[in-house]
């Protein structure tokens, strides 16, 4: 080829050894010949996609990849257009390109008879000088495997260029993930983020495309573009994981600190500065209900914390349409946070709970599903309150050990915890018989309490819990 | 492991119902079924600390009562003894050396249950209901933390009636979680709070939610030195949040994921979102197991950021789950949640809890 282009040759396909002139075409091709799935013709993006789209759809392994040639149908490889091609496949395609070039040359120059030896002296001799040339090159797909260090110099202006493409990639790979959801919902909304990270530059770019690789399978493709202008910011990552056992050993600031520690959380600065980064890539995600979690809290730690549920991409299957989840969560926590925190008792805030794609299982009001279970008057009326006389509960019998009689101090806890209670009982000391002293009173309500045991003996339990009813 | 043999070994233990030529919609798991369970929904489940021989298990259910029964290597559950509260149980935990139970209640008390004498002694006393109780073992100190609706966390001394100390919540207290040094609430309106421990308990850090609903259930996890880290929030919009007090790089360590959801790859029909009602972690591979509203259990791997396993659908939802001290049995409940409100509820179906062997399942997926 000549110059050190970006890749330094035409976009091929590794699965198949085609060229093509752009690789827009190439990952078509790539989409409808490899990573397409032979029972229901869904395209993908990548092998692994495939992979993962026949297990959880159609759970169906599929372990090469179709229409491959042979040595080149690694279904777990991670490839997409010309990212993920493994360095030394490169490195063989980069010869063969360099003989093939070099052969027509010398085709032309010298006369046939040659050519025929020449064919081998180019294989040894191009190799050889191809290694150092290569070694640059090799530095922009190293990152592929080496997540993010090797920084590579003169890349700056790819990334962004080549982030154009990844966009389309990334959206590609949440859907990859679970393989279920259509990849359409997952990218627009996975656009978004990846929009929105690019402006914050670089402290944005490694947070997002590295939080790729620890995704299920390797993505050669995002280190490749994270690594190069996160050059800088990268290896200080190294040094804060270095920083982190000194950190976060006492994970929490000493007992002594506590008090400051509570004090500056007002300020929203416990946070490390990375928040700060990402606060500042709050504006791209404002379309996010991030704006209505803005009254609650610290806004630094909240972009953080609400980036954090949209950024990181879809990591876990399931984790499809963000743009669903945003419709059916932007709803409800309108209604949740907007509204002033309501009591159990009055009206409580009620949740949005269908949209138009999906639909939350859970009753309207925004209270936890015991508090709704526990307002039924079936489990009230054990619940005791001052005044009632459940002392109908003769029997203390069923008392069954429940409470320790209070030679343990019991009644001097009376009056701390049951106020209410004391004035119906008066002195029941310890000699009540079976009764346990003050401790009765308030779970006065013994015959409610032998109902569910059905009689006992089915529980086997009864004899060893009845004893120490008797004991007193 | 030798827990689970084959299904067929239990005949005693009281009215196994297998359920093996009738439908198994109760347990398409075909996992094993615990006897006598409660009748009515199961809160909470807790297994019995390694300090103890054997495996017990706790259970507090609706029905105003705790449940404990032995779990045999063989499989075997055999039911050991019961306590009552005048209200329905919410929540349990053991002591560190196994000799005690701590239940909490909707009857705003919470009790100690001493397992040798079978005797059970009030020790903890709120103005709400007590939503979480955990067992504190620091250095300096011990004592049982209870989580309340009536929007306080008090810390009790057992042997005082008074509480040593009480700490004000901005909400009801919804779910809890207790490593030492590490104590994680999350309270109505979408409310978080961290508490350390050193000391004494005070609180760390108001987090802001990474999740946009309620919460309902969250579970503590630990680093490789086995040091709280981080906590997986679960909500009722069929999400989990992997958070870290304080990852090297936040906006790319802490996710969410979506879980308990149905059709998942048909978009045509709305999808059902349930809510995720508990959320453990396996003590050794450091996988976590959610339980949800849809009646299913998933396993997963937070580091791999993978999904480890679904289960079939049950009938009912699963509304508890535990893991036993050395992660070989994974227990979990079925009962009614109210999630479908009020219509759906019938007094009349069995309730169960199952035990599956989990020392396979949740082995960590390797990264690639």
């Amino acid at each position: 080829m000549g110059r050190k282009k970006k890749k330094q040759m035409k976009p091929w396909c590794w699965y198949c050894n085609r060229d093509f002139d752009d690789e827009k075409i190439l990952i078509q091709h790539q989409k409808a010949k490899h990573f397409k799935c032979h029972i229901c013709h869904k395209k993908l993006y990548t092998g692994p996609g495939l992979a993962i789209h026949c297990m959880q759809v159609h759970k169906e392994t599929i372990d090469s990849v179709p229409n491959a040639i042979p040595g080149r149908t690694d279904i777990e490889l991670e490839i997409y257009g010309m990212e993920g091609i493994p360095e030394k496949d490169m490195q063989e395609r980069r010869r063969t390109l360099e003989q093939k070039s070099q052969d027509n040359q010398k085709k032309k120059s010298n006369n046939q008879d040659d050519s025929d030896d020449d064919d081998d002296d180019d294989e040894a001799g191009p190799s050889m000088q191809q290694v150092p040339a290569v070694q640059p090159q090799a530095g922009y797909v190293a990152p592929m495997a080496q997540p993010g260090m090797p920084p590579v110099g003169g890349a700056p202006g790819i990334p962004p260029a080549g982030y154009q493409g990844m966009p389309p990639m990334m959206p590609g790979v949440p859907p990859m993930m679970h393989g279920m959801p259509p990849a359409m919902p997952g990218m627009p909304p996975a656009m978004m983020p990846m929009g929105g990270m690019m402006p914050p530059m670089m402290p944005g770019m490694p947070a997002i495309p590295p939080g790729m690789p620890p995704h299920m399978a390797p993505r050669p493709g995002m280190p490749h573009i994270a690594p190069t202008p996160a050059a800088g910011p990268i290896p200080s990552r190294p040094a804060a994981p270095a920083v982190q056992p000194a950190v976060t050993k006492p994970l929490f600031p000493s007992a002594a600190q506590m008090g400051s520690g509570v004090n500056s959380n007002t300020t929203g600065v416990s946070s490390p500065p990375a928040d700060h980064q990402s606060a500042s890539s709050q504006p791209p995600f404002s379309n996010m209900p991030q704006a209505q979690q803005s009254p609650s809290g610290a806004a630094a730690s909240n972009s953080l914390s609400t980036s954090i549920s949209e950024a990181p991409k879809a990591t876990f299957p399931a984790y499809t349409q963000p743009s669903v989840s945003s419709s059916t969560s932007s709803n409800p926590s309108s209604s949740t946070v907007a509204k002033p925190p309501a009591t159990v008792t009055s009206k409580p805030a009620t949740l949005t709970t269908t949209s138009a794609t999906s639909k939350l299982i859970h009753p309207d009001e925004d209270i936890s599903l015991e508090e709704m279970k526990a307002q039924l008057p079936r489990y009230q009326r054990l619940i005791p309150r001052a005044g009632q006389a459940h002392a109908a509960a003769a029997p203390p019998v069923a008392a069954v050990g429940s409470i320790m009689p209070p030679q343990q101090g019991l009644p001097p806890q009376q009056p701390g915890m049951r106020h209410p209670m004391h004035g119906q009982y008066g002195a029941p000391p310890q000699g009540m018989p079976g009764y346990m002293p003050g401790g009765m009173p308030p779970y006065g309500q013994g015959p409610p309490m032998v109902p569910p045991y059905q009689g006992g003996p089915p529980m086997g339990m009864r004899p060893p819990v009845m004893s120490p009813a008797g004991r007193y | 492991m030798s827990l689970f043999g084959t299904a067929s070994s239990f005949g005693t233990g009281g009215t196994g119902v297998f359920g093996s030529t009738t439908t198994d919609s109760h347990n398409p798991m075909k996992d094993v079924e615990v006897t006598s369970p409660p009748d009515d929904s199961i809160s909470c489940l807790a297994f019995s600390p390694p300090t103890m021989p054997g495996n017990f298990l706790i259970a507090g259910s609706w029905a105003n009562d705790v449940r404990c029964w032995e779990v045999q290597d063989n499989g075997q559950t055999v039911p050991k003894a019961q306590q009552m509260h005048t209200g329905p149980v919410l929540d349990v935990c053991w002591s560190d050396d196994g000799s005690k139970v701590f239940t909490a209640s909707c009857d705003k008390t919470a009790k100690m249950w001493d397992l040798n004498s079978n005797q059970a002694m009030q020790i903890a006393q709120h103005d709400g209901p007590i939503k979480s109780i955990h067992w504190i073992k620091a250095p300096t100190y011990s004592c049982v933390m209870t989580g309340s609706w009536d929007k306080t966390l008090k810390f009790w001394d057992t042997r005082s009636p008074n509480p040593m100390m009480s700490l004000q919540m901005p909400e009801r207290c919804y779910c809890a979680d207790v490593v030492y040094p590490m104590a994680v609430v999350a309270t109505a309106e979408r409310g978080l709070i961290v508490y350390q421990l050193e000391n004494q308990p005070s609180e760390f850090r108001r987090i802001d939610s990474p999740l946009k609903h309620q919460h309902r259930c969250v579970a503590i996890f630990k680093d490789k030195q086995n040091k709280p880290t981080g906590f997986a929030l679960g909500s009722i919009e069929g999400r989990v949040a992997i958070h870290y007090i304080n990852p090297p790089n936040p906006a790319k360590d802490n996710f969410t994921f979506k879980c308990h959801r149905s059709n998942g790859t048909n978009t045509t029909t709305p999808q059902d979102i349930y809510a995720v009602n508990a959320i453990s972690f396996h003590p050794v591979h450091g996988t976590l197991a959610t339980v949800g509203s849809d009646g299913r259990f998933s396993f997963w791997d937070k580091d791999a950021r993978t999904k480890l396993k679904t289960s079939e659908q049950l009938d009912q939802p699963i509304t508890a789950c535990c893991f036993n001290h050395n992660g070989n049995i994974f227990a979990y409940a079925s009962s009614y949640d109210w999630s479908k409100g009020h219509e759906y509820y019938n007094p009349q179906k069995k309730n169960y809890i199952f035990l599956r062997n989990a020392a396979e399942e949740l082995k960590p997926r390797n990264k690639k």
